[in-house]
């Protein structure tokens, strides 16, 4: 306990003392874990979108006039059982006549110009988001095209998986942009408390030369390092935070036309954790690196 | 108290800091180490607080043998250690008081009891009344004073001391003498790096010569003079 309220008091001397290059270095955590957070930010509101189209895709196989009953429900049954699958409603040729009708009623003349019912029966299928997102969906549209009974099928989820794609290739790329910057980050607090150690080299000889235990020789720059990431990832929430307000006003319509009765949403708890977890644990990582040559 | 046999230490093959050396400080002694510059005076100081090793030999202080000490263990160790240095080693931004309680301080002493020893070695030294003064406020002989309270804050077994009196006028470096002498007379082993010959005549103790790393004169007590 005594060593920790040394190390605190220690540590805020230290950081008063340090001026700019303190500034500087809560300045680079800041701009690194406002790009980590932000990319958080963007990669899950983007998610939502995606899966909130994913949940209204389906995919429609279309049955030939000709298929026996006993082939339909045996492929209905399959398609059930199916991992991507999560409903499947048969439609009879004269429920897509009706629906035909019901949703297109200045063109029911249109449909009576044909002889008997031209529209087909059909299986509607609702996918899971899952299966959808790793282009499972892709292979069963492909698969059911050439079973016995099926005359063609329809499935308008194929560019989502290609945006899910998209998605993953940019967070990919947005977690390494965030990771470099974090290590640039954790590299310049390391510098910082290496110049406050410099500071302190005629205390810590003196500490040394005491027989000071080693919470007390190194304590104070892990938690210099530790307060470094802290107050760069508090800075970072709060500018992060400020710019989600601002593009909840500037888009928030705009998304909310795309996504349904879905809002933009800032981090959750657990993510704003784990931005000030990993800053706290890189600066205090930074703090101990340097300190390690402290015996 | 301090032991060491064949106590070498080389810094590259052939070249000895310190070479086989064997002395025998007794508990409560007061020893001077002389020679000239490179004769191993500060090399053996050194050893003796752990700021390095041997390259061979061994070192007993206080029963330790230095040679397998843990970091734990050298922590402790050197917790019974006073140092005492040419050029102070003061912490500039902290005050007198600061200076000595801090020596007490990190070592997790409380409050209380660090307060009242700094009280007790300031006032021994007779600096009682520069407790709030910075170390560039005092003379050459006050910070050094202050270095020696700072020394005896934790009640060691021993003293070690490099040239205590390099930066200071003859007069002053009387007055340091007669320090060391007091604390040593309180049972405290004191040894003394210093090649202050006049000095050590002055003081009237123990001297071990030490050139080119090597005990080259056999151990004697200098007879206790005036200054001229």
């Amino acid at each position: 306990m005594k060593a920790i309220r040394f190390a605190w008091r220690e540590a805020i001397v230290s950081l008063r003392r340090g001026g700019r290059s303190v500034l500087l270095s809560i300045g680079t955590m800041t701009v690194a874990f406002f790009a980590l957070g932000g990319f958080l930010v963007i990669s899950s509101n983007l998610q939502r979108l995606l899966e909130r189209w994913t949940e209204a895709a389906e995919m429609s196989v279309f049955l030939r006039d000709d298929v026996r009953e006993a082939t339909v429900t045996s492929l209905a049954s399959e398609l059930r059982a199916h991992r991507s699958v999560t409903t499947v409603e048969y439609v009879s040729k004269d429920q897509a006549l009706a629906r035909f009708k019901a949703d297109f009623p200045e063109l029911v003349d249109l449909a009576g110009t044909t002889e008997g019912n031209p529209f087909p029966a059909s299986l509607e299928l609702r996918l899971r988001t899952d299966p959808v997102s790793s282009g499972a969906a892709d292979a069963l549209a492909t698969q059911l095209v050439n079973r016995a009974g099926v005359a063609d099928v329809r499935y308008d989820g194929q560019w989502l998986s290609r945006l899910f794609a998209v998605l993953d290739g940019v967070r990919l790329v947005g977690v390494g942009i965030a990771a470099i910057l974090v290590l640039g980050a954790a590299f310049t607090v390391a510098a910082v408390v290496r110049l406050s150690l410099y500071a302190r080299r005629d205390e810590l000889e003196i500490m040394q030369l005491v027989g000071a235990p080693l919470a007390y020789i190194r304590g104070p720059s892990i938690l210099e390092g530790l307060l470094l990431g802290a107050s760069g990832a508090c800075c970072a929430l709060v500018f992060l935070w400020i710019g989600f307000r601002t593009a909840q006003v500037r888009v928030g319509d705009a998304f909310a036309g795309l996504a349904g009765p879905e809002e933009l949403r800032f981090l959750t708890t657990n993510d704003t954790l784990l931005v000030l977890g990993v800053a706290v644990l890189i600066g205090g990582l930074a703090g101990a690196m340097v300190s390690r040559a402290l015996r | 108290m301090i032991e060491t046999q064949n106590l070498t230490k080389a810094y590259a093959p052939g070249r000895y800091a310190l070479r086989d050396l064997s002395i025998s400080v007794a508990k409560g002694d007061f020893v001077f180490l002389t020679g000239p510059s490179g004769a191993g005076k500060s090399t053996l100081l050194r050893l003796l607080l752990l700021e390095e090793r041997p390259s061979e030999g061994t070192a007993i202080v206080g029963g330790r043998n230095l040679a397998g000490l843990s970091r734990r263990e050298i922590q402790a160790y050197r917790r019974t250690v006073g140092f005492v240095f040419q050029d102070f080693k003061l912490i500039p931004s902290k005050t007198v008081f600061e200076n000595v309680s801090f020596a007490m301080r990190v070592i997790g002493v409380p409050i209380d009891h660090q307060r009242r020893r700094t009280y007790q070695v300031l006032k021994w030294v007779g600096l009682q009344h520069r407790q709030h003064a910075y170390p560039s406020e005092l003379s050459g002989g006050e910070q050094q004073r202050v270095a020696i309270a700072r020394a005896l804050a934790n009640e060691p077994q021993v003293i070690l001391a490099d040239e205590p009196t390099g930066n200071l006028d003859p007069d002053l470096s009387l007055d340091i003498m007669s320090l060391f002498r007091d604390i040593n007379a309180s049972g405290t082993t004191v040894l003394i790096a210093t090649h202050d010959r006049e000095l050590i005549r002055w003081t009237g103790r123990r001297t071990l010569h030490l050139e080119h790393g090597r005990l080259v004169a056999p151990e004697h007590v200098e007879e206790r003079g005036s200054l001229a």
